[in-house]
């Protein structure tokens, strides 16, 4: 007994130790959010000194106080006076939102027919597909990015969407769990005289609700978090999306280091009420695909 | 009937994702292979798709300042439609493309139009084009990259920054990769026990990876600089500071170091969920066998969490092999990119898109091959 009870010591603070790297950066990220901007001073940056140690906090004081100084909300507002922020909101929910809606139907779809329905080429059609998770993205992206200026779809909605609005990994997680559906339903119903698309929609899509949610989640959280793709996308600020939109703060000159995280944080919110919202769905895929995969 | 109407409705079901994949990955690989061929310059290409208003070109070309009293007979004598074209209209031209412009350009109509006043609108280089090439409106409609044959690879062998890029992108994956593995799994031994709290632990180390890679970045740019904490914290222990992110010995750590801490919590997730499938008894039962704690890692969870281990390995290579937006935001100097990196920037900043289809077939064929060789050497331990 007395071995484990060491275990579990060593455990905590090995947890503990990780707990507080882990949170750290964004611990200062918010004490650098809420302190007061700096101003120019005959060229030089003047007022607090968002990089000291200790960081000066005195939650006793009205206004509490960071960084020797009165800490303050406004920057969080500021955020949306110097830059679009709104729009870039609407950007990201607009594009994560129409990615999501289309991988849910999309990967559905052609999940249930990897697993449920008998069609020639189905095993080579589905292995080429699986296959293509192997290219690694900075292949694509030249012939994409010139498809989309053939087609004026550079600063567009449509050419941050149509890009990414099915996936082979959603595909995949959709076919596993259609898969693990026991045929005899499917059977049962198409004794009742159900058709193909009622089986799909009415008989397994209604038990595959978990594999949707998790699917939708993922789709989700990758799309309002990715960079990359409306990188090559947009280059036109009222297109950005909030990932895009980052890099505003910082100019050659000058980091706004105040706004910068509070928009960086700002971005991260919405993610950790999806996290805590819908936690079992985070464990549940990450064992399925490893089992599998 | 009944087969066929099922063959029908499972290639209907999967026919959008097809198209999707073919469009936007599978025709793109090939599309990639023949531009490594080639000297692709995307300016080029926009040559032909700004758009202008053909009357105030005119104009400017033939410096006139009024619209009245013109003759197309004066006019044509003044125009040189491969001279307006390449020097009014911005696009380049070869000497074929010229001897072809000399003979089927039919300058007499454009210059009857300009006169009549019908030029006053928006088009593109190659609207205009087709509209006054009387034959091989074709081969106008459009940039055509020129085949230069092997030169983008002999390019590529010959250049130190894309070996330098090539071996940055494999240090920083086989650097990363085993660290961010042993980590996660270190993590998850110690919470697999009995443990309060367990919820706040584990949402403290998934924060970092349901954030942006963005956002992280912009966090560790505050953290790494030079009058940062993380220098004030080694200076507690006497290490002089460092300006992590512009030095180049440092700036590549310091973003393996960051990428460890963004994944290492996802995929101890991932274990954890691995290892609370193992019986309990199991792990009692060696115990009582005398099995120390060493012994008991080695002997008894890993083996039993394998399925798990190929997976977190499997996704960390493939991620680091790639890493690109944290690069992007807090590298500075060249020699630190990565091939991804480098792609990116041959492509977009330099505008040789030739040149990056090169380096980006050969990253394609580098990372099939170790595809290859992994699932040989996974399946193989397997029979164990």
């Amino acid at each position: 007994m007395r071995k484990w009870e060491i275990a579990r010591k060593i455990s905590y603070i090995v947890l503990i130790i990780y707990a507080i790297i882990s949170l750290t950066p964004f611990i200062w990220a918010l004490l650098v959010s809420i302190a007061p901007m700096n101003y120019m001073l005959n060229g030089k940056p003047t007022g607090v000194n968002i990089m000291q140690w200790p960081p000066e906090i005195n939650i006793f004081k009205i206004p509490p106080e960071v960084f020797g100084a009165p800490a303050t909300i406004s920057n969080y507002g500021q955020v949306f006076t110097v830059t679009p922020y709104a729009r870039w909101i609407l950007n990201t929910i607009i594009y994560a939102g129409f990615v999501t809606l289309g991988n849910l139907i999309l990967d559905a779809m052609a999940g249930y027919a990897f697993a449920k329905l008998r069609f020639p080429g189905r095993n080579y059609i589905f292995t080429l597909l699986l296959g293509t998770l192997m290219v690694p993205f900075p292949v694509t992206i030249i012939p994409v990015y010139n498809l989309l200026v053939n087609f004026n779809l550079v600063n567009t909605y449509a050419g941050l969407i149509f890009p990414k609005v099915a996936s082979v990994t959603g595909l995949f997680l959709m076919r596993q769990f259609y898969m693990s559906i026991p045929d005899e339903l499917d059977e049962a119903a198409k004794v009742d005289g159900a058709g193909i698309f009622r089986r799909f929609w009415q008989i397994d899509s209604p038990v595959a609700l978990p594999a949707f949610a998790t699917l939708a989640i993922y789709t989700f959280m990758g799309t309002w978090n990715d960079f990359f793709w409306p990188l090559i996308v947009t280059s036109n600020k009222d297109m950005f999306t909030l990932a895009m939109g980052l890099n505003y703060f910082r100019t050659s000159y000058y980091t706004f280091w105040q706004l910068m995280m509070a928009a960086s944080l700002l971005m991260t919110i919405p993610m950790i009420i999806i996290f805590l919202s819908f936690q079992r769905y985070f464990v549940e895929t990450s064992t399925s695909s490893a089992v599998k995969g | 009937m009944k087969k066929i109407r099922e063959w029908f409705a499972g290639y209907l079901f999967i026919l959008p994702i097809i198209i999707v994949v073919g469009v936007f990955v599978i025709y793109p690989i090939f599309a990639s292979i023949y531009y490594s061929f080639t000297n692709y310059n995307p300016l080029r290409q926009m040559e032909y798709k700004n758009t202008f208003n053909l009357q105030d070109q005119l104009e400017q070309y033939l410096l006139i300042f009024s619209m009245k009293d013109l003759n197309t007979k004066d006019l044509l004598s003044q125009f040189d439609p491969a001279d307006f074209i390449q020097t009014q209209l911005g696009i380049k031209l070869d000497k074929d493309q010229r001897a072809i412009i000399e003979k089927y350009f039919d300058s007499k109509r454009l210059m009857e139009d300009f006169v009549n006043l019908k030029t006053n609108k928006r088009m593109s280089g190659s609207q205009f084009m087709s509209e006054y090439m009387s034959k091989y409106k074709g081969m106008f409609s459009g940039y055509t990259p020129t085949w230069v044959g092997l030169k983008n690879f002999y390019q590529m062998m010959n250049d130190p920054l894309f070996w330098k890029t090539l071996w940055n992108s494999i240090f920083f994956s086989i650097i990363v990769t085993p660290i961010q593995t042993f980590i996660a799994l270190l993590l998850a031994v110690a919470a697999n026990q009995k443990i309060k709290g367990i919820k706040f632990f584990k949402l403290s180390f998934y924060i970092p990876s349901i954030t942006s890679s963005a956002a992280i970045s912009m966090l560790f740019m505050l953290l790494y600089a030079k009058p940062g904490i993380i220098n004030r914290f080694l200076g507690f222990i006497g290490i002089p500071p460092v300006d992590w992110l512009s030095n180049t010995s440092t700036a590549l750590p310091a973003v393996m170091a960051m990428n460890i801490w963004t994944t290492a919590g996802y995929f101890m997730i991932v274990f954890l969920a691995g290892l609370q499938n193992i019986p309990k008894d199991l792990i009692e039962a060696s115990e009582l066998d005398g099995a120390t704690g060493w012994t008991r890692f080695w002997k008894i969870i890993i083996p039993l969490v394998k399925p798990q281990i190929s997976y977190v390995v499997t996704l960390g290579l493939i991620g680091t092999l790639q890493v690109f937006d944290q690069i992007y935001f807090l590298i500075q100097n060249q020699q630190n990119y990565t091939t991804a990196m480098y792609i990116y920037v041959n492509a977009f900043n330099y505008n040789q898109m030739g040149y990056a289809s090169a380096i980006a077939v050969f990253f394609l064929a580098l990372i099939m091959a170790l595809t290859l060789i992994q699932r040989k050497v996974i399946k193989e331990e397997s029979y164990f």
